[in-house]
């Protein structure tokens, strides 16, 4: 790999990310857009469809992120690790790792013969494990860049793949490589990971087979799921009554969790509209603390789904438990009425909250705020500084907050990060 | 509110009424949903509708409601805040307020009624005799005894007129219910059944799922109940026996006197020295806060057991003197644990757990006895 000198370095893929590159770019910019996964689009890309209009969400994702593949002033680092960091005087300089795909990236034209051959089956990660994938693929149908990658800790080194590549792309030689990365200012973009399923032994830990984390009923959802209708994971069977059980992950102390992670109360809405969509008869349920619709359009959305007739029940659910035929009881005050209640469902999604995704900010030694955040030392002056000149941050890397969100800080962030750039340089140049 | 942060309650007003806690409660009901019922009369200040209710002595402390609660606001902290309030709400002296609000209070009377003890001993006590052991001589056996029924007639009082406080606030203000004297006879047993067995706190253990909560909580139940036996095994002895256990003669060891001594003593010791382990470790969820009260009742308790424990080896030892001053300082730990306990402190849950049962059930009987004989709803609230 070609060491890079580059004025802005984004890390991340994900929306936020690629839209600051985009921004930056767009401007402009030499941009280099670094990601750890084989492919970008971050979470945003396995949604169905996004709050409060309803539109789907690869239709929104896809160009973006092969606008950001396809764009002069970016310089698109998949399947990347930054491993350190050195600042130098006129910026920053990075080491970082490219990890081997065993597919020559040059050659791959993305056919995906080698997938269909592959004799291994592997839980999907993109489909939150409830579909399928090979040791050898392309890691789902819309990836950006559409390049095969051999999973070699699965691979059982049949060569099948190697032998049936028309582009003779299969590279079972390759080695990580390390190159270095010169840029003037840093975008943190690292985004974040959902509170652990089994975080509350109240709910069973992960062994009720059918509660579920909202990013799994995503995948039940999106028309490019595995299965492309809606299912319970423990017998295949259609659900007729589902419970979402809200701030399963969030403002709970014993979780260490305390701060609301803003998007819950909604996508359990939008999900609870959608499931009416693909399963009419179904009664949907949402226990809830506080209902939070505060972005614009929101209210009118949750007045919505109340007219469409899903139930909302206030009360925090306490415990959830298995039948005999693993259906999930979840018992639960109902507070405005001071009964107690258990009630059977045929699924239940938790709907945990968001997490920072641990490492860049260690790499980077950014102070983190008391959420585990990385902090922002001045919101409301600077939202998108951190407390290190030079580096800004974007996206849930922030805080938590939803994809609208997300878009209008990648901007500032842009912005932010523009500015800075252009001071910089001139007093480099001057000096 | 800051009322009850007198009584030991914390961290009332970070909740926000999700309800985990009443949910996850092994012992709350549709008519008695504690603790949010409770949490819900603190935070809007309905101090009549409180100490209207039967809910705080319902409740066993398991600690599953402040391990769980998402704003670590201690639900069970404030049941248990909530039972040393009733306590001082039924005493119409006054005393119970005193004493679980100020230290100072606490400690001053306990050291009083031992002064007492000592003063009317010093005064009042028979020949010391020092060839051999003569307990009876120097304590005569009659008076004591005579001393020990003046006392228990005067607790019994209090107790009376506390529990008939009780009554009255719990029972009779709900003017919605009309209960037949049947239905009192009807479910007296629950009363004795409870308070012999606190049945009704093992079923906070058979719910449970983990294996090992459920058996922390049955040995909680266990310690307790073995406590419980001890304790009035010798209350009994030592108010309705005393002749007979209070003696200069030696019975051999397979003699009831003896053995059920050492089985009351041996408990007592056990329960009580278990207790302030858990309390000292902080062991379990119920143990992260303790009141002075929580601390003194033990402790008195557990004075008690070990005096009398010395008093009883230097009787068998054959040493006079060692065994009267030990009789004396055992008397003057005894009598505040009872006079001081017994009616106006943590003692009184003794009573007041069984007997809030035994009207629990009393009224919900009247509620089913309404419905059938009128065929009209009558509201229980």
């Amino acid at each position: 790999m070609e060491n890079l000198h580059v004025d802005a370095l984004v890390l991340g893929g994900g929306i936020a990310g690629m839209q600051a590159a985009l921004d930056l770019a767009d401007q402009g910019f030499q941009v280099a857009l670094l990601e750890r996964e084989p492919s970008i689009g971050g979470k945003m890309i396995t949604l169905s469809k996004v709050f409060p209009t309803l539109d789907c969400c690869s239709c929104i994702t896809t160009p973006k992120m092969s606008a950001v593949a396809h764009h002069p002033n970016i310089h698109l680092l998949t399947y990347c690790e930054m491993q350190s960091v050195a600042e130098t005087g006129s910026g920053f300089r990075l080491a970082v790792v490219q990890k081997p795909r065993y597919v020559d990236v040059n050659k791959c034209t993305g056919c995906r013969k080698c997938e269909y051959e592959c004799p291994v089956t592997l839980p999907s990660p993109f489909d939150r494990g409830l579909g399928a994938y090979r040791a050898i693929r392309v890691p789902f149908s819309t990836a950006v860049p559409q390049t095969a990658v051999l999973d070699i800790e699965n691979c059982i080194l049949c060569g099948k793949c190697e032998k049936v590549c028309a582009a003779g792309a299969v590279d079972f030689t390759q080695r990580a490589e390390t190159f270095e990365i010169q840029a003037t200012t840093l975008v943190v973009a690292s985004g974040f990971e959902l509170t652990p399923l089994n975080a509350k032994k109240e709910y069973g830990g992960e062994t009720l087979q059918n509660v579920i984390d909202p990013l799994m009923m995503e995948r039940f959802l999106a028309p490019t799921g595995p299965y492309g209708r809606v299912l319970r994971p423990g017998d295949g069977k259609e659900p007729t009554s589902i419970a979402y059980v809200q701030c399963a992950g969030s403002r709970d102390q014993t979780l260490g969790v305390e701060y609301c992670s803003r998007v819950c109360c909604m996508y359990a809405i939008k999900q609870a509209m959608l499931i009416s969509g693909a399963l009419p008869m179904a009664d949907i349920t949402i226990y809830y603390m506080d209902i939070r619709t505060f972005g614009k359009g929101y209210e009118q959305f949750y007045q919505n789904a109340q007219a469409m007739g899903v139930e909302f029940v206030r009360g925090k659910v306490a415990a959830i438990r298995e039948d005999d035929e693993q259906n999930p009881v979840v018992k639960v005050e109902l507070t405005e009425e001071g009964r107690i209640i258990e009630r059977t469902f045929d699924l239940v999604v938790l709907s945990l909250g968001m997490v920072p995704t641990a490492g860049a900010d260690g790499i980077l030694s950014l102070p983190l705020g008391e959420d585990k955040f990385i902090a922002i030392p001045a919101p409301n002056a600077n939202p998108c500084e951190t407390a290190r000149p030079g580096i800004f941050v974007t996206g849930t890397a922030m805080g938590p907050m939803d994809i609208v969100d997300s878009i209008i800080t990648a901007g500032s962030v842009a912005s932010a990060a523009s500015a800075y750039i252009r001071e910089h340089q001139k007093e480099t140049a001057y000096a | 509110m800051h009322e009850l942060k007198e009584y030991g309650a914390v961290g009332i007003e970070k909740c926000f009424n999700c309800g985990n806690c009443t949910a996850i409660c092994p012992l709350a009901s549709d008519e008695y949903p504690f603790p949010r019922s409770v949490i819900r009369r603190i935070q809007v200040g309905q101090e009549d509708r409180l100490e209207q209710q039967l809910d705080p002595w319902l409740c066993y402390y398991c600690g599953d409601c402040s391990a769980t609660c998402p704003k670590g606001a201690e639900p069970g902290e404030t049941m248990m805040a909530a039972r040393r309030w009733l306590t001082g709400r039924y005493d119409w002296t006054g005393l119970a307020r005193k004493f679980y609000t100020s230290l100072a209070w606490e400690i001053g009377s306990i050291l009083l009624v031992a002064l007492a003890v000592v003063v009317i001993i010093l005064f009042f006590h028979g020949p010391l005799v020092t060839e051999r052991v003569e307990l009876n001589t120097f304590a005569p056996i009659e008076i004591v005894h005579l001393a020990d029924w003046i006392m228990a007639g005067t607790l019994l009082f209090f107790i009376a007129t506390n529990v008939f406080r009780m009554y009255w606030l719990t029972v009779l203000k709900d003017r919605s219910l009309k209960i037949p004297l049947s239905l009192y006879v009807k479910e007296a047993w629950h009363l004795l059944f409870n308070a012999a067995t606190q049945a009704r706190w093992s079923t906070c253990a058979s719910d449970e799922q983990d294996p090992i909560e459920k058996r922390r909580k049955r040995n909680a139940w266990l310690t307790h109940i073995l406590l419980v036996s001890g304790y009035g095994l010798m209350f009994f002895i030592i108010v309705f026996m005393l002749p007979w256990f209070q003696t200069d003669n030696i019975y051999p060891v397979h003699n009831p006197q003896r053995w059920l001594g050492y089985y009351a003593t041996g408990v007592l010791l056990y329960g009580t020295v278990r207790a302030l382990w858990g309390r000292a470790k902080k062991e379990f969820q119920m143990h992260r806060f303790s009141h002075p009260s929580d601390w003194i009742f033990p402790i008195l308790l557990l004075s008690v057991t070990l005096t009398g424990i010395l008093q009883h080896t230097f009787r068998y030892l054959g040493w006079p003197l060692p065994t009267y001053y030990t009789y004396v300082v055992h008397l003057a730990v005894t009598a505040p644990m009872l006079i001081l306990e017994v009616p106006f402190g943590k003692w009184a849950h003794l009573y007041y757990r069984p007997l809030a049962i035994y009207f629990e059930k009393v009224k919900a009987s009247a509620r089913k006895h309404a419905l059938s004989t009128t065929e009209a709803f009558a509201p229980a609230d």
